[in-house]
């Protein structure tokens, strides 16, 4: 149950920022060359998503034997969730400027202006395939291992609906989503369940079970705190 | 192509930002299977300490780059 909460929450978070940013690709596209392009393209996107989850999940669900599997989905969760949580660090001590949706959406805005017909259609159906990849392996990994990949699936698809709703009723680019704040949290997140599937796969054993996933992130954490204190430092002297 | 290519770039992005920093992360998890099974316990501790550490030394390391001027 509680790592199926974990499951649940990781796939909910991570695929709420990664729609935020293919809705603001959808949303400067509709509203600058009309509906009917971006909608299809998003529609087509959406399907090609479907099938990958299905397919890849079914096959690494049935297939893989769990250790292997638990070890294989730990590594990739790990590499994925540090490098979220890398930037995330980068972000918070101001060497990275913070991801704006605004400028986002002005820039694919001019890419439009000289835009034949069919552009409208590839650049949703692009946007919203290539952030959708993400949403995808989050999806997979969080929910493949621990057996709980229709929770995660139904995380993943919460969070799409969620952010498509609200960009429909606001019509503008999310620019107020935390992003860096939501990244921040889910490569916590994933760090820790990847460090937990990783050892679990490797043989070893939790005390507390899933419970130890908390004091995972708890470390994580302060680890990363610790290295935006050392970053900035530097700058304050 | 140049979709196929986008997207190939994507995936293999999702896993690897700078390839030194996911190189030392799979050699810190290869050295750790192999430690679980003979330390246990303490491997694991060790695994985690030496996860965590890598980022903070890699943020750094990143930080000082990006502060240093052209």
């Amino acid at each position: 149950m509680g790592q199926q909460f974990f499951s649940f929450g990781a796939a909910f978070l991570g695929s709420a920022v990664e729609s935020t940013e293919a809705l603001t690709i959808v949303l400067a596209v509709g509203l600058t060359r009309g509906w009917r392009a971006p909608l299809l393209g998003t529609v087509a996107a959406l399907v090609a998503l479907a099938v990958l989850v299905i397919l890849f999940g079914q096959l690494i669900v049935t297939r893989i034997p769990d250790s292997a599997l638990k070890l294989l989905v730990g590594t990739l969760l790990l590499l994925f969730g540090l490098r979220w949580l890398h930037k995330a660090v980068l972000r918070s001590a101001g060497v990275v400027a913070l991801h704006d949706e605004q400028r986002a959406y002005q820039n694919t805005v001019n890419q439009l202006q000289r835009a034949t017909d069919w552009v409208g259609f590839i650049l949703a159906l692009k946007g919203v395939f290539l952030e959708g990849l993400e949403v995808v392996f989050i999806v997979i990994a969080v929910g493949g291992t621990g057996r709980g990949l229709p929770v995660a699936v139904a995380g993943g698809l919460l969070a799409m609906v969620v952010v498509a709703i609200t960009g429909v009723v606001v019509r503008r680019p999310l620019a107020r989503v935390p992003e860096n704040t939501l990244k921040y949290a889910v490569g916590i997140i994933l760090t820790s369940l990847g460090t937990f599937w990783a050892a679990e796969g490797m043989g070893a054993s939790w005390p507390l079970d899933f419970v130890s996933i908390g004091g995972l992130a708890v470390i994580y954490f302060v680890a990363s705190r610790l290295a935006v204190q050392m970053i900035r430092r530097p700058a304050l002297a | 192509m140049n979709f196929l290519r986008a997207a190939v770039r994507e995936v293999v992005g999702l896993f690897v930002g700078d390839w030194l920093q996911s190189v030392v992360i799979v050699v810190i998890l290869a050295a750790g299977w192999l430690a679980v099974a003979r330390l246990g316990a303490p491997a694991v501790v060790l695994l985690v300490l030496l996860l965590a550490g890598q980022m903070i030394w890699f943020a750094r390391a990143e930080a000082r780059r990006a502060r240093k001027p052209a």
